[in-house]
């Protein structure tokens, strides 16, 4: 069937040749998150397990300045840390560069991860201006599934971060367990 | 992106539907139609049509219960809602937080059922505008319609509010492209200035950008008030931003004929939180002096507006309204969300068309880890990962109609285009079946005891 097409596998975003190790491996940031027309259209699709929810909301976005002082070119990966936590995601040029020294990860599991809950008996947590430190790194990004049972552990045993971590990924697909998926429904779209 | 054809294949059109995702509510959609299934959408913008043509590879179709290994079991609907009312009605301090992807129908009968059990009612506002409606307490409510702001706004400002990424088709349909009866040349009528620390896409965009410093808001909206009260400012530079500018834009906004203050989470996020919002109010109260003003905060889902509105109706407060003595309570930092995750006071939540996993901090949905969590959505998405129930719902404005409200607090009322999967029921259905069923296996309500005057007071 023909259909619209909206997926996209990663956002766009500039060009960028970062040569060198960089000067610097810890970066301080300050951190914004919110929300980007990637990281809508993807999350309002419902398309939150897959690769391309990953790549538009696990995504921090660097001034090209930092991440020449860090050495990393579009889509490395990068740790960044709070006092909230830390998370690994991808990083990748600014479309609204230049914002030297600060960074901004859309919102979504990988953001929460590392925002402030402090609402200041606002109701509102604080998802803006937030100290952070970015470093290079050779870890993974998450799918979804995966993050979620990395950091809340709900349904598994184990409490060791880097087992967790390392556990098989849970996929991109939702896991029904009684009936196959494409018995539930007409799978063609 | 690459260019595609565009679709042909389908079987009839649904006309003047309206858009189920931001708050403009856009009403203007078409909708193709084949096999009942949109294949495609017109009019709506990229955020629209992705969340209209939706993706069925993660869309819930069966209801689902955690067995004791905490894998999710499909079960029949019976079975799924015993569990729910259950974990309902053997609950202490219960939390229904959602409600603003859904019709206000269905929030009905939530209210009904949130009475009579004792639980806090709260929606997305509490982690997005909840200042704005606080300072809406504190400072009033200077709001007009978006159609007013269509045929005579010739100066709008967006402050700490990116409208071409989150809502992509304010600028255009009523607000600075579009043309209105007495802005006959549309985007050539209209000054557009964006206020973000960040030179966003709405900002490139804009005839000025006011890039003043990350929680430099609140510093600088005083300026503009002290600007128009007729002051002299003494620094050369506020927040950021230098004074021969402040006074320039003050004197812009004075001169305007009808101008419109929209703002967005780049003012309830950072530091100040209401207080920003509280003196973006009193500036545009200081420029009423001068000129007709007004301002709207640009909500983000379809109904989140709706759900404000239909409490303070029903309650008298718009958000986090709790219920645990038998009458609406309401306290900021007390009674939301947030701060009871973050207390670890709930001992069930229950989440109806919205995402805390997607959206709420680390700190606070650690707590939902503890809990038992119900879900009532459309599509399996982080809270999916957290929840012990699964209930199926449909989509509000596609599959199923109700009642929204927009942005400004216009009523719209949303028709059904297609029939919902066959093994999905409405929101509304769910939310009264489980209202039913724990009523039967509580059967006190949750009242107030009786007002004894204190005999030692006397």
């Amino acid at each position: 069937m023909h259909y619209a097409n909206t997926y996209l596998e990663k956002p766009v975003v500039p060009d960028v040749k970062i040569t060198g190790e960089g000067t610097t491996d810890v970066l301080k940031c300050m951190l914004n998150t919110g929300s980007d027309i990637y990281q809508g259209a993807c999350k309002k699709r419902g398309s939150t397990l897959k690769e391309e929810y990953k790549n538009a909301s696990g995504t921090c976005y660097m001034d090209p300045r930092d991440m020449a002082k860090l050495g990393v070119n579009n889509w490395d990966t990068v740790l960044v840390k709070t006092d909230f936590g830390e998370v690994v995601v991808n990083c990748a040029v600014s479309r609204d560069a230049p914002h030297e020294g600060t960074v901004f990860i859309c919102k979504g599991p990988w953001a929460n991860t590392i925002v402030s809950h402090d609402t200041y008996c606002c109701s509102d947590p604080t998802y803006k201006g937030i100290k952070c430190t970015v470093e290079k790194t050779d870890r993974k990004v998450l799918l979804m599934a995966d993050l979620m049972r990395w950091v809340y552990k709900k349904y598994v045993d184990e409490e060791d971060d880097d087992v967790v971590e390392n556990m098989e990924s849970l996929g991109e697909l939702p896991v029904y367990h009684g009936r196959k998926w494409e018995e539930l429904i007409d799978h063609d779209l | 992106m690459t260019y595609e054809p565009p679709v042909t294949d389908y079987d009839y059109i649904v006309e003047n539907c309206t858009c189920a995702f931001c708050g403009c509510n856009c009403d203007d959609l078409d909708y193709l139609v084949k096999d009942n299934h949109v294949v495609a959408v017109r009019h709506a913008c990229r955020l629209g049509a992705s969340k209209i043509m939706e993706d069925m590879d993660q869309r819930l179709l069966v209801p689902m219960v955690r067995d004791e290994n905490g894998e999710l079991k499909e079960v029949d609907w019976d079975t799924a809602l015993d569990k729910a009312a259950e974990y309902i009605a053997n609950s202490i301090r219960p939390v229904f937080y959602g409600w603003s992807e859904t019709s206000t129908e269905c929030m009905k009968e939530g209210v009904a059922l949130g009475e009579y059990i004792g639980a806090v009612l709260d929606n997305q506002a509490t982690i997005c505008h909840g200042p704005s409606l606080q300072a809406v307490q504190n400072a009033g409510y200077p709001i007009q319609t978006l159609g007013e702001v269509q045929n005579r706004a010739d100066m709008i400002v967006y402050s700490g509010s990116n409208a071409m990424n989150s809502h992509p088709r304010h600028m255009a349909r009523y607000a600075v492209f579009c043309r209105g009866y007495f802005r006959q040349r549309g985007r050539f009528d209209r000054t557009v200035v964006t206020m973000d620390p960040k030179f966003s896409d709405t900002a490139k965009c804009s005839d000025k950008w006011i890039g003043f410093e990350q929680n430099g808001d609140y510093g600088f909206y005083n300026a503009i008030r002290a600007v128009l009260r007729g002051k002299e400012l003494y620094q050369d530079v506020i927040s950021g931003i230098p004074k021969e500018d402040i006074y320039e834009l003050a004197e812009e906004m004075k001169n305007a004929e009808f101008g419109v203050l929209f703002f967005g989470l780049g003012l309830t996020h950072t530091l100040s939180k209401q207080r920003n919002i509280d003196i973006a109010i009193k500036m545009v109260q200081d420029l009423n002096r001068y000129s007709k003003w007004g301002l709207t905060p640009m909500r983000g889902h379809f109904n989140v507006n709706g759900f404000n509105i239909f409490m303070a109706f029903e309650c008298g407060f718009a958000f986090g309204v709790d219920y645990c003595r038998g009458y609406p309570r309401y306290m900021m930092g007390e009674t939301n969300t947030i701060d009871l995750l973050v207390r670890k006071e709930p001992d069930c939540f229950m989440v109806i068309a919205a995402d805390p996993g997607a959206h709420f901090p680390n700190g606070a949905n650690q707590h939902l880890a503890n809990i038992p969590v119900i879900q009532i959505d459309i599509h399996w998405g982080p809270s999916t990962e957290l929840a012990d129930v699964v209930l199926p719902g449909s989509f509000i404005g596609v599959e199923c109609a109700g009642t929204s409200y927009r942005m400004d607090g216009v009523p719209i009322y949303m028709k059904k285009a297609i029939d919902k999967p066959e093994t999905c029921r409405d929101d509304e259905w769910i939310v009264r079946e489980l209202k039913e069923r724990v009523m039967k296996l509580r059967e006190e309500p949750n009242v107030a005891p009786k007002y004894v005057p204190n005999p030692n007071a006397l």
